[in-house]
């Protein structure tokens, strides 16, 4: 575990050195995670496709795929099993209610 | 800048492919000492994220996983990952070559490789060892059998939360650490520093990259990968299990058009390779190959290609104009057949993979150590009659892929050839 002064110092010293952080980053996280908690709300009513997951959210439907096999390689939802042209996605462990 | 880290070695191996590692344990099997440079954050090159080999269909990562570790716990061998080759001076009868290790922004002695920064850091990147289609965390383990197990951490990516830090348990982040540089002697250098593939852009009419579901070969190989980004076949677009998929031979090789005349000579049985693990993993999906002639020209190659045939994968000789894509994102492949009728027809599938040529990954000239180029950028052998890995640069040597496409049992070979022929200057000196 990091001393928290000591890290505070080292994010200090960083600031300095680089500048803060571009705008155009801090933007495209909080794109990321809005996309993130849109396609895991949707989930939570049930199983479901990329392609509705995308109309459920909102979202272009290669940029849901992207972010389903995101959050399913960190194990956040999981393969449903089973046969179709589009496989369904579900939420993983405790997520699931 | 950091101190200058000295290394004193017998042979020095540029790249870490297939061939740069079994040239570094051929040479240090006989005795001799080696440093291997690899700019990419693990050592294994283009075979460690491969599916499974042609034609023997053998799990690629479950051959090279034994050589990555072979080279990594060789007491005669210094492996530098995530470092790149500056210069290569020559001085008498040695080689001086500055490298610099990029930084990981961690404490490599004391990382335990346990993922926790991994786990916690909250931004998400495109994984380019999945081929964009998988994700990465900005500080992350490159992937599952990377060797070393080190994370790295893209300072242009990360919001500066700390997560990380507070999460390692061995407190290793630096998030200040620099490029360190290191100067290594060594008496005979040996290139492999491998291949390319032609860029999606190479040819306009394939839809320059911006067809979603027109994919390249490595792309292939990940989405039939066991831990894949999907974990199975899906296409990039919408996540369907495609039931039309379509090969693309030779787009980009024997094509003046690009600059590229030569036949890369994996193509064929890459091609083959994936259809035939495709038509295992979704057995009611129709796989098409647009060709314009097999070559199978290894042991068992041929074998290899009847087989496809006999389990319905369908050849078609045919030269393919153009590839677009309907409202769906079907890929509309327009071909012209070379055999029976000849009319310019158009044909939808679901997702279609471009054969991709094989063109050098680095220029071997730009060492300045001697080394000649053949008319196609790959390195120039001084006498292909007399020796597989001699350069026109003395003490110089080539393995594998960097003297021109081949396939992994002639990379592996010719590996063998430039350690030995490298092992002979020495005891020469
Ligand atoms: C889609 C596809 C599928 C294939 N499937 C098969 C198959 O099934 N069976 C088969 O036999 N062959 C197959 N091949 C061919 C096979 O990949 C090659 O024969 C083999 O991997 C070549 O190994 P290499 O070591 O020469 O090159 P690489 O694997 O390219 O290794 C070169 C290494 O050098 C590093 N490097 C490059 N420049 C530098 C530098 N300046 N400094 C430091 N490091 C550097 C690179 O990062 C890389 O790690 C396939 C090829 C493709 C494209
Ligand atoms: S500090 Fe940077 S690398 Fe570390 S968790 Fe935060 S964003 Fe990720
Ligand atoms: S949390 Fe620390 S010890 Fe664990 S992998 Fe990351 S840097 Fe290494």
């Amino acid at each position: 575990m990091a001393d928290a002064k000591k890290l505070a110092e080292q994010l200090k010293k960083l600031n300095e050195l680089r500048g803060p952080v571009p705008q155009a980053l801090r933007d495209r996280v909080a794109a990321q995670n809005k996309a993130q908690k849109a396609i895991l709300d949707a989930l939570k009513a049930g199983p479901k496709t990329a392609p509705e997951l995308a109309a459920a959210a909102g979202l272009p439907q290669d940029k849901t795929l992207w972010h389903v096999a995101a959050l399913r390689k960190y194990g956040k939802l999981a393969d449903v099993p089973g046969k179709g042209d589009y496989p369904k996605y579900e939420l993983k462990g405790g997520d699931a209610k | 800048m950091k101190t200058l880290e000295k290394i004193e070695v017998d042979a020095l191996v540029v790249g870490s492919g297939i061939a740069g590692l079994q040239s570094a344990l051929d040479l240090a099997d006989q005795g001799y000492t080696v440093a291997i440079v690899e700019k990419n954050p693990s050592i294994g090159g283009k075979m460690i994220s491969l599916s499974k080999v042609f034609p023997t269909l053998d799990c690629a990562s479950c051959i090279t996983t034994p050589r990555m570790a072979s080279v990594s716990h060789h007491p005669r061998i210094q492996a530098l990952t995530y470092s790149t080759v500056d210069g290569i001076k020559r001085e008498g009868k040695t080689f001086t070559a500055s490298v610099t290790r990029k930084p990981r922004y961690i404490d490599e002695k004391e990382c335990i490789s346990c993922k926790r920064c991994e786990e916690v850091c909250p931004v998400y990147l495109p994984d380019e060892y999945e081929q964009g289609m998988g994700a990465k965390k900005t500080i992350s383990i490159p992937f599952t059998n990377a060797i070393p197990q080190y994370p790295v951490m893209h300072p242009e990516h990360c919001i500066r939360c700390g997560a990380c830090a507070r999460a390692c348990p061995k407190d290793c982040l630096e998030f200040l650490q620099e490029p360190a540089p290191v100067e290594i002697k060594a008496k005979a250098v040996i290139l492999a520093t491998g291949y390319e593939t032609t860029p999606m852009t190479a040819k306009k009419q394939y839809g320059m990259g911006a067809l979603p579901n027109v994919i390249s070969p490595m792309a292939a190989e990940r989405l039939l990968a066991p831990h894949g980004p999907y974990g199975r076949v899906l296409r990039p677009s919408d996540g369907m299990v495609p039931g039309s998929i379509a090969y693309v031979q030779c787009a980009g090789s024997r094509d003046k058009s690009i600059g590229i005349p030569y036949c890369s000579r994996v193509c064929c049985m890459y091609a083959i390779k994936q259809a035939i693990l495709l038509s295992g993993s979704l057995p009611i999906a129709d796989i098409t190959i647009y060709y314009m002639d097999i070559r199978a020209f290894g042991k068992g190659y041929e074998q290899f290609y009847n087989n496809a045939r006999a389990m319905g994968i369908n050849f078609v000789k045919a030269k393919v104009a153009r590839i677009t894509e309907d409202d769906k994102h079907n890929p509309i492949v327009r071909i012209e057949k070379q055999e029976g009728t000849s009319a310019p027809e158009e044909v939808k599938h679901e997702l279609v993979v471009l054969s991709q040529g094989l063109v050098p990954a680095c220029d071997g000239t730009k060492f300045n150590l001697g080394v000649g180029n053949n008319d196609f950028g790959f390195v120039q052998l001084s006498d292909e009659t007399s020796s597989s890995a001699v350069t026109a640069g003395t003490g110089v040597f080539a393995a594998g892929t960097v003297k021109g496409p081949r396939d992994i049992p002639d990379s592996v070979v010719d590996a063998g050839a430039a350690a030995m022929e490298a092992a002979a200057y020495i005891r020469r000196l």
